[in-house]
């Protein structure tokens, strides 16, 4: 993690840095907005370097076995992630989500039913992420299930993707 | 001082990755298409559309310059001129050049290269991709209402925008259809840093990850930055259009100025969110094709992020005329990024040099990309100087200096990365001699078309002029242009039936063509679902080259 949040904390530094700088000099009133925005960038990245941290804290600064040099595919052992199957949801979100938008410009009946389609997509993707974690385990994945300490069931989130 | 690390016999043997995957029977077709959440599919799904994107603005480009081949034309008029520049240059900017490169080819290579199964984030890799698709139909479908799209130029310049000068949904559709891709660029920014920063195989360290991953990580943290404000300023446009604001009406009081400052800073990171990802793309094919590591490779890093950094503080240099800018402060940044850029330059040629080079088309593409970007890098040089700028400003300079940074630069490193990974993605080599056939046309028609350019500038001809006198001195350069334009046409054509040719007729690939040394050659072409059955080991920054040469370890320093 130290290379992740180091380099976060970079770009944020620099930005506050040339925000206080041109803030300095600038000369026309409308250049305020740019010093705005390199300080919201500084804030952002800020904000982002400081959750990096905290996990880096978090784990008492032990490096993953993406961290370390001399890992091998032994250290990844285990559960990488949750990897979903092909799912309808996206694709109805984002059609809800144009059509939304778009009644912007036609009008409200557009984006009442964008809307609609996009909250029952909402749903539709929340239940699915519920039901996959109660997928009926294979032979093989019950043992590495249960080698892991969680018998019977996948952790749809595993603490360690962080 | 470099050594070379002590490799236990034990390591070089693959040990499986477990993985879980939640099980069931896999899509196909077009059930496929819509709800894959393989960042393959997906990728592929960025790499069609966006290329799509790329031959509907080619032919807008081609109406531009049939309209401008000879004084006093009459191929068009007016308002469909303007729409044509406009959409020729938003589609580029915004559907084909960056998602092409982050988007697309990022979503199939990144998790490959990284040991990784899949994205991050897959579901949501699905919904960026219809987001993406649903803007380019939406600005595109401006041409199909009553007043046509929209047509004040692709940095849509207020007062200009306001529904007083602009009326009619067709502005509307640009505004919804661009910022409809700009959240898609936001999603995929948001899942592809997870991917990296969380997702990497054991012993992937950051400084083992390969260039083009690292250039587009920091793409990835500008496109952060850079399309929130992007999307802020047409919050403010949108309310000034329908909601009698005044934010960028000067008549009330609003400020012109503040929609350049707000665009710009978004649209100069936005340039190098068009840049970084082709120069990883330049990286891996000229260290592959010349059968040597990367040199410099953190060199090479440092360049990529001091760019990045860099390129947050030159916005104004599109606004040297404006005359409320900081001219000293602008022109000194804008400047020093020339030196990152610069040790790139060294390091792609110390890549090459004394290598064993294969003198294939990629290669071809990269090397016409290194020629052609430079080119346009020293007529960026000249345009960071307010001195000079406030001559040249809103010529045919301009359009001569960016596009022969995106498209002599980018496109061409995009066209290179097409044949170089090709084989990967489709499981079959591209035609070779048609490659280079379409190189060597491509090369000659961009010149013939954007050279001349330089010129006409220089003589005073503005760009986005509809038409222009006989009598100015422009009639022979325009024409060449244009020629030049119908040629380049030619040459992209070429590429693209060697897409359909080689997908039937191309000879097969195998896992690993080029001899490569990334992590995504060790898997077979195309990559199977959650890609890696076994990973070699990780010891250096070209894993599958120290597998495959293991009498030729890299040397690794650290």
């Amino acid at each position: 993690m130290k290379v992740e949040w180091r380099t976060v904390l970079g770009a944020s530094l620099f930005l506050g840095a040339t925000a206080l700088v041109y803030g300095a000099y600038k000369n026309h009133p409308v250049e305020a907005s740019g010093v705005t925005m390199l300080a919201f960038g500084f804030f952002a990245y800020g904000l982002l370097f400081g959750y990096l941290l905290l996990v880096y804290l978090r784990r008492d600064r032990i490096p993953r076995p993406e961290d370390r040099f001399d890992a091998t595919s032994a250290d990844g052992e285990g559960e990488v992630g949750y990897f979903p199957n092909a799912s309808i949801w996206p694709a109805a979100m984002g059609l809800g989500m144009i059509i939304g938008v778009v009644g912007f410009i036609y009008g409200l009946w557009f984006t009442i039913i964008g809307g609609v389609l996009f909250f029952g997509a909402v749903f539709g993707w929340m239940t699915e992420a519920e039901a996959a974690t109660e997928v009926p385990l294979t032979e093989d994945e019950e043992d590495t299930a249960t080698a892991a300490g969680h018998p019977g069931h996948i952790d749809a989130h595993p603490e360690h993707i962080d | 001082m470099t050594l070379i690390q002590d490799r236990p016999e034990e390591h070089l043997v693959h040990e499986p990755v477990l993985m879980e995957i939640v099980p069931g029977p896999r899509p196909r077709g077009l059930v496929k298409y819509i709800t894959s959440t393989d960042h393959k599919q997906i990728g592929l799904n960025y790499l069609v559309t966006s290329f799509i994107g790329f031959l509907f603005a080619g032919l807008l480009a081609e109406g531009i310059r049939t309209q401008l081949i000879v004084p006093n034309n009459h191929f068009v008029t007016e308002s469909v001129y303007n729409q044509l520049f406009t959409m020729h240059g938003t589609i580029m900017l915004f559907v084909f050049l960056g998602p092409f490169a982050f988007a697309g080819l990022g979503n199939y290579l990144i998790p490959l290269m990284i040991g990784a199964p899949d994205m991050a984030f897959p579901r949501f890799n699905n919904l960026s991709y219809w987001l993406y698709l649903g803007g380019f139909l939406v600005m595109s479908c401006g041409f199909l209402t009553n007043n046509g799209a929209a047509n004040f130029g692709w940095f849509g310049y207020a007062p200009l925008t306001e529904a007083i000068h602009s009326p009619g949904p067709g502005a509307d559709m640009w505004i919804i259809g661009v910022a409809l891709t700009g959240f898609s660029g936001i999603f995929t920014a948001v899942n592809i840093i997870t991917t990296i920063f969380t997702l990497r195989a054991p012993g992937m360290v950051m400084f083992r990850m390969p260039v083009f991953v690292w250039n587009q990580l920091v793409t990835m943290f500008l496109l952060l930055l850079a399309f929130p404000v992007l999307t802020a300023a047409f919050a403010l446009l949108w309310i000034d259009r329908h909601l009698d604001g005044h934010f960028y009406d000067p008549t009330h009081g609003g400020q012109p100025i503040l929609w350049q400052n707000l665009f710009w800073f978004f649209g100069h990171p936005e340039v190098y969110i068009l840049a970084l990802p082709y120069f990883g793309i330049v990286t891996e094919v000229l260290a592959t094709m010349s059968k040597k590591p990367v040199f410099g490779y953190k060199g090479m890093i440092g360049a990529t992020l001091s760019i990045g950094a860099l390129s947050m503080g030159v916005w104004a240099h599109h606004m040297y005329t404006t005359g409320a800018v900081l001219l000293p402060f602008f022109a000194a940044l804008s400047l020093l990024i020339a030196v990152p850029t610069g040790i790139k330059f060294f390091n792609w040629i110390g890549t090459m040099w004394r290598g064993t080079i294969t003198l294939n088309t990629a290669f071809l593409f990269c090397c016409g990309f290194l020629v052609m970007f430079l080119f346009g890098g020293i007529t960026g040089i000249i345009l960071a100087q307010p001195v000079l700028d406030f001559q040249l400003h809103n010529t045919y300079f301009i359009v001569a200096h960016f596009h022969y940074v995106m498209f002599g630069g980018s496109a061409f490193a995009g066209l290179g990365g097409i044949y170089y990974w090709y084989p990967k993605m489709t499981g079959r080599m591209m035609d070779e001699r048609l490659g280079k056939l379409s190189f060597l046309v491509l090369l000659i028609g961009f010149n013939l078309c954007f050279f001349p350019q330089h010129d006409l500038g220089l003589r005073g001809m503005p760009r986005r002029i509809e038409t222009y006198n006989a009598g100015m001195g422009w009639n022979f350069l325009n024409m060449i242009s244009s020629i030049g334009a119908y040629i380049a046409g030619i040459g992209v054509l070429l590429t693209v039936i060697n897409l359909f040719y080689s997908y039937r007729r191309g000879q097969i690939a195998g896992d690993n063509p080029w001899d490569g040394q990334t992590l995504e050659w060790a898997c077979s072409s195309p990559p199977p679902d959650h890609n890696f059955e076994a990973l070699p080991p990780i010891r250096s920054e070209r894993p599958v080259w120290d597998a495959n040469h293991p009498d030729q370890l890299t040397k690794v320093g650290h």
